[in-house]
């Protein structure tokens, strides 16, 4: 028993440690570990116009360029970082901590409620989402703010749906029947039982909501909303060098929107794995 | 027979039922977006006004009725067809739709015919051939692709066949000389231009929809790609499918008649989905080519503060997604017989 046991916590280790070593995750850890390391890396100011050294091209000293603020797009790129996956992060968050526990109350209950929320994720997954976007910064005005709130009311109905049908099969079984027997109300059963054995496919479907989320940012940041533009934000910097494409200048739209595929392309990657990580 | 045609309007009715509860929630939601969260008159006159204006101000647009007799009011227009009036073009928002929805409907349906005829092949050939080399390199296509921000696609594009190799003209509208236009009888410039028989316009608005046109489609066929490929994977590994070859039934009779007939439900509803992809993602994309239709209105509205054209557009986008879903409930009738009998 405990030879097997401990055989099992051996055979786990090693596929922990193949995740971490995966291309996916050290890109990731690289990203990351250089948006911390900014201050270090570049000795530019992220936000301050130059405009003496406008759109010049890649060089020793402007790696990447600069821009037509005659900013240097390295050290946006670099700086943008952060605030790209901190807004992503903290809208998927946003999204699970509403969605999860409305779907595991909607798959577990079953009753009226779980008709009326499914009806209303139909209803917002219908929507442009794009488009909705639009609507409410153009009610309420553009701000990062703004941005982690619409990007984490997009989250809801993906995961409600998700933690409503693993919540589903749960509803029959034994702990589940044995915890209600003994007396707990509904809320106490679905946050103590029925929510903790949802979480594996949530932190499967984590990270590639996240790079969904960044795609969004740029998209949205793109077209003047959420991120404004004197800010490092991957969609907005590409923007901003988006009508100096035809002239070929090509750097200040293109390292941003590169930045901005391969952290998505890269978080894609680590959630695929992840999937097989928990499935297998 | 009768049962059949009473059970086929039923189906029907049904669906419209759903279908109109979607396009009302949508509607309901854009107005409480509008009117809760933010208050439409701080939009146009800033935040920096005297109180007598502001209070002027929502007299005359009639936001200090209670809020029931407004809702009641915008759907009561909505229905009617008024979309209000742009406050940058000065037209009525529904007449500059009609203008504009001719460059979206023909950028959208391009794109879907490039999804058809390209997208959905690329899927069915890697799951025929799973696991082979040409299953591994449409999988790494697409996955590739869904990780591409779609708009900066769109700009590669442009720097490569437009700048470097001059394959393709400016990414500024539809017709290199806005004099060429033919006669609008569907405001599709393609159809048009070969109605009034100008082969000149045709070629001129061809070349300049393929690369807006291919952007578009690149950022909804990842998805696309996978779906097919995936659902009929499902298919090809089912017991109906294995037994007949076992038997040694032909391969061809058991693809065509067996495999595509149930493939056809779950493709008919990703080409649906795709339609809802294209018509958000047509946004960014008519942003980056100057593409003078929905999504184009939609951000110049926004950047002159004008939130009714915003609000049409997510309603018509509204319409051809739900549309889109109806058609593929009807296909799905006409295709699978166990709906009409249940």
């Amino acid at each position: 028993m405990t030879i097997s046991s401990s055989s099992a916590g051996h055979f786990r280790w090693q596929r922990v440690r193949s995740l971490l070593i995966s291309p996916s995750a050290i890109v990731l850890a690289v990203l990351i570990g250089s948006a911390l390391l900014a201050p270090v890396l570049t000795p530019y100011d992220p936000i301050t116009p130059f405009p003496g050294s406008r759109l010049q091209s890649p060089s020793a000293a402007h790696w990447f360029g600069t821009d037509p603020l005659g900013m240097d797009v390295f050290t946006r790129v670099l700086y943008a970082t952060r605030i790209d996956l901190s807004v992503a992060v903290a809208s998927v968050v946003l999204g699970i901590l509403v969605g999860a526990p409305l779907g595991a109350l909607a798959g577990y209950t079953r009753g009226w409620m779980d008709g009326v929320l499914m009806r209303l994720t139909e209803i917002m997954q219908a929507f442009p989402q794009i488009l909705f976007a639009m609507t409410v910064f153009a009610a309420v005005g553009s701000s990062v703010q703004n941005l982690v709130l619409v990007l984490g009311f997009f989250n809801v109905p993906v995961y409600l749906r998700m933690v409503r049908s693993s919540a589903l099969p749960l509803r029959e079984s034994e702990f589940v029947l044995a915890a209600r027997c003994s007396g707990h109300s509904t809320l106490s059963l679905v946050i103590k039982h029925i929510l903790p054995n949802t979480l594996v496919p949530i932190f499967s479907q984590f990270s590639l909501s996240i790079a969904y989320a960044i795609q969004m940012i740029a998209g949205l940041s793109f077209i003047g909303l959420g991120v404004q533009v004197p800010e490092a934000e991957w969609g907005s910097m590409i923007n901003l060098g988006a009508g100096y494409v035809i002239f070929g200048k090509w750097w200040p739209a293109f390292f941003p929107g590169m930045a901005a595929f391969v952290a998505s392309y890269a978080l894609n990657g680590f959630g695929r794995r992840l999937k097989g990580f928990w499935v297998a | 027979m009768r049962g059949i045609i009473q059970r086929t309007a039923w189906y029907l009715l049904k669906r419209l039922g759903a279908v109109l509860l979607v396009l009302f929630g949508i509607s309901s939601v854009t107005f409480l977006v509008t009117r809760v969260l933010g208050n439409p008159v701080y939009l146009l006159v800033g935040h920096q006004q005297s109180p007598e204006i502001m209070d002027n101000m929502i007299q005359r647009m009639g936001l200090h009725r209670p809020l029931h007799e407004q809702y009641l009011g915008y759907l009561w227009s909505v229905l009617h067809g008024d979309l209000g009036i742009s406050r940058y073009t000065f037209r009525p928002v529904v007449d500059d739709i009609a203008l504009r929805l001719p460059a979206t409907l023909e950028l959208v349906l391009f794109a879907m015919a490039l999804i058809i005829l390209v997208g959905i092949p690329l899927g069915i050939l890697a799951a025929v051939r799973r696991g082979s080399w040409w299953d591994h390199s449409v999988q790494a296509i697409a996955q590739l692709g869904a990780s591409v921000p779609n708009f900066w696609f769109g700009l590669l594009l442009i720097f490569f066949l437009f700048f470097l190799l001059p394959a393709f003209p400016p990414p500024l509208g539809r017709l290199d000389d806005p004099g060429q236009a033919p006669p609008a009888f569907t405001g599709l410039l393609l159809v048009d231009s070969l109605l009034a028989g100008s082969f000149r316009s045709f070629i001129s608005a061809l070349w300049h929809l393929i690369l807006p046109g291919l952007t578009l489609a690149a950022g909804a066929a990842p998805a696309t790609i996978k779906i097919t490929r995936d659902t009929l994977i499902q298919i090809l590994t089912s017991d109906y499918i294995r037994t007949p070859l076992a038997y040694g039934v032909d391969r061809r009779t058991v693809y065509f008649r067996y495999a595509l007939k149930n493939a056809l439900v779950p493709v008919t509803t990703v080409l649906a989905m795709t339609m809802g992809f294209l018509m958000s993602g047509t946004v960014l994309v008519e942003t980056v080519f100057s593409w003078p239709g929905l999504g184009l209105y939609a951000v110049t509205a926004m950047n002159h503060f004008d939130y009714e054209p915003i609000i049409a557009v997510v309603l018509i986008s509204a319409v051809f997604y739900a549309g889109a879903y109806l058609i593929a409930d009807v296909l799905h009738f006409m295709i699978d017989p166990r709906l009409r009998v249940l």
